[in-house]
């Protein structure tokens, strides 16, 4: 009878109770993005991280992979050092530069990654073959569609150019051997690789044994600690980066988006609970002669609390439920804003649906739901029968 | 005796100045007057050279350097072009002109004349480089929508309860001949009046906000910018919007109300 | 004020026969206090009413009448006195017990029906049914069979909105017997219906009480009042005959 009567009042006032749901809808929206968005980051950033299997990074000393020019210098020597030590399954040294591909009167620039094709955690093959050649190249779908080429085509790149002089450092004939997607590259941004040996001798005598960067893969079981303090006393000149710190690095610098969040995320249960509590606040004083004559006729308290408590609970439930499905809309498009940043890998989302985060914030509102009826609910099956009745009758 | 002496002073060059910035000076507790070693590790400079601090220098309001804990230190620019072993070059000029007609020209005069230069204008450049602050713009606009969306059904649904609290008295002013319009006119004006108050409300509350998220996160990120601003034109935005929504919510409550029978309204 | 003490069986039918009394009331005093003002609503009333009586409790307006069946309800607590139904002092429960108590023992019909106005005319009937956790198919079947005893068989799915007064004070009447309580009872069972639609309430009372419900009502209706097999008269609190 509780649920015949809670449906029975809800529906006695459709409009209200479908304006309410509907604004619990929208604060659980809000609600189930600010959770996505405070766990999203991080977790995707860490799943882009670990994709490969390789766990650790060394960058140039006191600074993050690619935030910088810096290098590592006598690259050849560092791998040959690191590769000694059977712990490490694979070492992966990768350089960072700018190319230039002369194509129909006009010049493309394009970033480019000198890297070990065999070894290599930048890109993923999506069609033909890795470039293994020296004079082979990949490129991503926004660099071929740019320089027109297809696959088996040759093309002339260029590096280093001086702007002073208007000329360029190196410059060769490739073949472009497959297309790839870069893992850390960002949206719509041109990108090619070709083999680090290749880039060494396009760069100039600045650039050469240089990487910006190195991604090691660890055996399975071993300590990454231990593995860290071995590399460390390489004394190769470079930071080492677990998965872990470079976790915290990005965390710090999001900081403003995950406090963003959780301050959002907060306001949005408060809205929601404050407008069920409203609601049935509203919708109980209206009702305080019909529960008075519910008492009389021998319902008792808890019965009477029930029947509130399941209508905020019904309001709040619907409301979640509608938001989920809201939520994971407007978190795509929130994440479509967000994804613009410039230079973010394109493979990073902000807003990362994860059940058990999602399921807790939904949950969170429904405990709210109940909570917005408890309160009215015992206030108006506690007022006295009698003068309750009477004064309904005189009104 | 004096002549050996003046010769020892003209041989020894005095020690450089440098300005650091502020956070530095917190970081590493130096002070102007303190000694450092500045060096850029280079075969020219292998050891560097010990300068004084000179000055300390505020953090500029650069929301580029927001997020970045890189920190920076002015030198002479013969001092730094001999320190990195740049030779005589530079990354790039300022130049100053006399209004935009001026800036027009040099920039023609330069990108035709000068060899190897490009010359942008400083608000290009601005535009260029503030990419990341407008994804965040963007970003909080979207933010701005969703809440007002939110609010607007929010004051709906309190318009609606708070209308039909009050049905019987409804009824009985149509009963005595008050007509639908006056009925009508008399809530939207209340809910006008309480979108007034609620927005004035809502302003201070905001600019409260306003100068905890500028106090807060001039804290952690240690710089001068102010992150949040409350102008008066998003006041003016606010207001009017707020005005516009309570009336809406308003006249939708009470438009259901005139047209329900004035005995249903009673309940009979 | 002294109270007077009333124990005469009902004028009709009930006679000098040993009846077992369903209500005993004893010295009933219930006050109100308004601010620093004390108000003594009812100045110690007792009275008893055998098993299948039919009382009508009658007097002008404010002589408490109405405390009076609120206080044999058990929806009310008196300030000093008794009540006891059934053999069960109600008077001193708790809550939680008069609520169970009035649940299974006391049925109410109140002045302006007071009907869910969500639920069916089935469905009200139901209620105290299924609050006293009755099963559905049984409640089902007893909420048909009082509504048929009512005369509302065919409008069992009807909502109040869609009754008449008079049929939505049947429906009342229904739900008041649905848990088969030892009492009725009635208060201004017809002050909101017209007069014909009052004389059917009347009769319908009258089957009831014939059918052997103890039926106890408050009312300014003379036709009801003498339909009943005794009036108690009361004035200022007090009762002042019967």
């Amino acid at each position: 009878m509780p649920f015949t009567l809670a449906w029975a009042s809800l529906r006695r006032h459709g409009t209200r109770t479908l304006l309410a749901m509907l604004g619990v809808a929208v604060a659980a929206a809000m609600l189930l993005d600010m959770v996505m968005m405070s766990t999203g980051m991080r977790e995707s950033f860490r799943r882009l991280l670990v994709s490969r299997g390789f766990q650790l990074r060394l960058a140039p000393k006191g600074t993050l992979p690619f935030d910088t020019d810096a290098t590592i210098k006598h690259t050849r020597r560092a791998l040959v050092q690191l590769r000694r030590n059977p712990d490490l399954t694979a070492v992966s040294a990768v350089l960072g530069g700018t190319i230039h591909v002369p194509r129909n009167g006009r010049v493309i620039t394009s970033s480019a990654l000198g890297l070990d094709p065999r070894v290599q955690g930048d890109y993923e093959l999506l069609a033909g073959t890795d470039p293994i050649a020296p004079n082979a190249i990949v490129g991503n779908e926004e660099f071929i569609r740019e320089t027109g080429t297809r696959i088996g085509d040759t093309l002339t790149v260029a590096t280093g150019y001086d702007s002073q002089t208007r000329e360029y450092l190196g410059s060769r004939t490739f073949v472009l051997t497959g297309r790839v997607r870069f893992l850390y590259g960002a949206a719509r941004q041109r990108a090619a690789a070709m083999p680090l040996e290749t880039m060494w001798k396009m760069s100039g005598r600045d650039r050469q044994d240089e990487a910006s960067l190195f991604m090691i893969r660890v055996r399975e079981g071993v300590n990454l600690d231990s593995a860290i303090q071995w590399i460390k006393m390489q004394n190769l000149n470079s930071t080492v980066i677990s998965t872990e710190s470079a976790l915290a690095q990005i965390d710090e610098r999001l900081r403003y988006f995950r406090q963003l969040a959780v301050i959002l995320g907060i306001v949005s249960l408060f809205v929601g609970f404050l407008l069920v509590t409203t609601l049935i606040t509203v919708s109980v004083n209206e009702r305080v002669g019909e529960i008075a004559v519910m008492r009389a006729l021998g319902v008792s308290r808890s019965h009477i609390v029930e029947q509130i408590v399941l209508e905020g609970m019904a309001i709040s439930l619907v409301g979640a439920f509608a938001g989920l499905l809201l939520g994971l809309v407007t978190g795509r498009y929130l994440n479509g804003i967000l994804s613009s940043f410039p230079g973010l890998p394109e493979a990073i989302d902000f807003f990362l649906f994860q059940p058990k985060a999602a399921w807790t914030a939904l949950g969170l509102l429904a405990l709210s739901g109940i909570a917005a009826g408890v309160y009215p609910s015992l206030r108006a099956s506690s007022l006295p029968i009698a003068t309750t009745l009477r004064q309904e009758a005189i009104a | 005796m004096i002549l050996p002496l003046l010769l020892v002073a003209l041989v020894q060059a005095p020690q450089r100045t440098i300005a650091i910035d502020e956070r530095l000076a917190v970081d590493a507790k130096l002070a102007v007057g303190d000694k450092v070693i500045l060096s850029a590790a280079t075969p020219a400079s292998p050891t560097g050279d010990t300068v004084i601090v000179g000055a300390i220098v505020k953090r500029s309001t650069d929301p580029a350097e927001v997020a970045r804990s890189e920190i920076r230190i002015r030198l002479h620019l013969d001092h730094l072009q001999s320190l990195a072993a740049y030779g005589d070059r530079v990354d790039r000029f300022a130049v100053a002109t006399r209004g935009e007609a001026a800036t027009e020209q040099a920039i023609d005069v330069i990108n035709s004349a000068a060899f190897g230069f490009q010359a942008h204008r400083s608000k290009d450049i601005a535009v260029a480089t503030s990419k990341t602050f407008q994804v965040v713009s963007r970003f909080h606009k979207a933010i701005g929508v969703i809440t007002i969306v939110a609010s607007a059904i929010f004051l709906l649904c309190i318009m609606l309860l708070k209308v039909e609290e009050r049905r019987r008295d409804v009824a009985a002013l149509r009963l005595m001949g008050i007509s639908r319009q006056s009925v009508m006119r008399a809530v939207v004006i209340e809910a006008a009046l309480l979108a007034l108050v609620g927005s004035g409300l809502g302003v201070g509350v905001g600019w409260v906000g306003s100068q905890f998220v500028n106090w807060y996160f001039r804290g952690v990120y240690r710089t001068p910018l102010a992150f949040s601003v409350v102008t008066p034109s998003i006041v003016t935005l606010a207001v009017v919007l707020s005005l516009v929504l309570g009336i809406a919510a308003g006249f939708l409550a009470s438009l259901r109300l005139v047209r329900t029978p004035p005995l249903i309204l009673f309940g009979r | 004020m002294t109270s007077i003490e009333s124990a005469k069986p009902g004028a009709k039918g009930i006679g000098l026969r040993e009846v077992p009394s369903v209500v005993e009331a004893r010295r009933l005093t219930r006050d109100y206090s308004f601010g620093k003002e004390l108000v003594h609503a009812l100045c110690g009333v007792s009275f008893d009413v055998p098993a299948g009586d039919y009382v009508a409790i009658v007097g002008p307006s404010g002589c408490g009448k109405s405390t009076l069946l609120n206080l044999l309800g058990a929806i009310d607590r008196p300030t000093s006195g008794s009540v006891v139904i059934n053999g069960t002092d109600v008077a001193r429960m708790i809550d939680r017990e008069a609520t169970s108590f009035r649940l299974r023992n006391i049925g109410f019909v109140f002045q302006r029906f007071y009907l869910m106005p969500t639920l069916s005319a089935r469905e009200n009937v139901e209620l105290p049914m299924a609050e006293a956790g009755i099963s559905k198919t049984d409640r089902l079947s007893r909420a048909k069979e009082l509504l048929t005893y009512v005369g509302l068989g065919h409008r069992e799915r009807h909502r109040p909105s869609e009754l008449s007064g008079g049929e939505q004070q049947r429906v009342a009447i229904a739900r008041a017997l649905s848990n088969r309580p030892a009492i009725l009872l009635a208060d201004e069972p017809t002050g909101e219906l017209d007069a014909r639609t009052g004389a059917e309430i009347i009769a319908l009372f009258g089957q009831l009480n014939r059918d052997g419900t103890t039926l106890i009502v408050v009312t300014h209706d003379e036709e009801l009042a003498s339909a009943a097999n005794r009036k108690i008269h009361m004035r200022d609190g007090l009762i002042v005959d019967g």
